[in-house]
């Protein structure tokens, strides 16, 4: 066998220490080890990480592991549901409204024509109530007048009764 | 629903469907995939079975990338969490713990960068000077041997502390995780020669660090 250090050298001894080469690799390789003393000493040092990453041993999991997920996950579609906006919750609510379309068109079309329809005798009212603003309008300027005549013959009175007097 | 809270398919035959058109172009679905299309379709439980087998490793990977057990698992929340919100939008286009994983290092990732691993590493070294205090101690060692295994112990938590990011990463997945090259490769978003460097680079640098421990 070649000295793997001139080729993938690493990736052969990773395997090694890890276990993972078929038993005819493996055998080649430890044959080769005992002739070469490099190859000798990278394997036992990759063994010795190998050993050593085992005693890496993590701790068992929080019990309320999952409670706590779950809580979040809760609180997550809580949000999201507050976020989504009025009329796309209606749109995707599971009792959908949808078969109620038809009906909440056909009562729109019905409240246009009828604002259509009503849309003359507004104008005619209009004009109807400018004549009769008009004419408060003269009966206030009339009763203006009156008064105004009232003191112009209590002064006219007043100038001219002498005169007439004469 | 049968025993195992899972939707028959006759209960959801768009379901039933689609996971035979899957099968159909892909030749065949792995089971983490299938569960994952019945989250996509709203069976809740299906997601309990995912979490209940990929629980443990997801926060033991993300335990030794932080060195931090309340931390890992709060990022194993965060992870799990991803993937119960990304669920609408899951394809299974690969293994599902590719993707599961490529999540959680995400995570794990984004973690260390933002620096959050040095202050909570300082916090540790604060709580616990030979940093031994969150390893539970063998009773059936004696006094001295539990001393030698807790010095080993800190000794190889430094070692991989001291690793780059994706280093690291490649590590826990390789040996812990026993993924091929391959998959990690997918996992990290790289070339399998890419991931190849970066193991080799990692077991370099901890076998200059650990030899002696041999």
């Amino acid at each position: 066998m070649e000295c793997p250090k001139n080729g993938d050298g690493a990736e052969l001894i990773v395997a090694y220490a890890a276990g993972t080469l078929d038993s005819g690799d493996q055998a080649a390789f430890e044959r080769h080890l005992e002739s070469c003393a490099s190859c000798r000493q990278m394997a036992a040092a990759q063994q010795a990480v190998w050993s050593a990453l085992d005693e890496l041993s993590p701790l068992p999991v929080s019990s309320n592991f999952d409670a706590k997920l779950y809580q979040r996950i809760a609180e997550e579609q809580q949000s999201a549901f507050w976020q989504r906006g009025r009329w796309q919750r209606w749109f995707q609510a599971e009792w959908s409204w949808r078969p109620a379309m038809p009906v909440a068109a056909a009562c729109v079309v019905l409240i246009v024509a009828f604002l259509v329809k009503n849309s003359g005798p507004v104008i005619t009212q209009q004009e109807q109530a400018q004549p009769k603003l008009q004419i408060e309008q003269v009966e206030r300027a009339l009763d203006d007048m009156d008064m105004l005549k009232q003191a112009g013959i209590e002064f006219t009175l007043e100038k001219i009764t002498p005169r007439e007097q004469i | 629903m049968n025993r195992e809270g899972v939707n028959t398919p006759a209960a959801q035959p768009s379901w039933s469907a689609r996971v035979n058109s899957d099968r159909a172009a892909d030749g065949s679905l792995e089971r983490d995939a299938e569960l994952m299309l019945r989250v996509r379709d709203g069976d809740q439980a299906s997601f309990g079975l995912l979490l209940e087998k990929h629980r443990s490793p997801v926060i033991h990977f993300l335990d030794r990338m932080v060195q931090n057990q309340a931390v890992a698992e709060e990022l194993a929340q965060e992870a799990f969490l991803r993937v119960y919100k990304s669920r609408v939008r899951y394809e299974p286009t690969a293994k599902f713990t590719t993707w599961l994983f490529r999540i959680a290092t995400h995570v794990a990732l984004n973690w260390i960068r933002d620096g959050r691993n040095e202050k909570h590493q300082a916090s540790l070294d604060q709580e616990s000077p030979d940093g031994t205090a969150r390893q539970v101690a063998d009773r059936s060692r004696t006094a001295e041997q539990e001393l030698v295994y807790q010095v080993k112990l800190k000794e190889v938590r430094q070692a991989i502390r001291n690793l780059p990011a994706k280093q690291k990463a490649a590590v826990m997945m390789h040996k812990y995780q026993e993924m091929e090259y391959a998959q990690i490769a997918d996992v990290l978003s790289c070339s399998e020669s890419a991931v190849k460097s970066l193991l080799f680079r990692a077991y370099e640098s901890l076998r200059v660090r650990l030899a002696h421990m041999a």
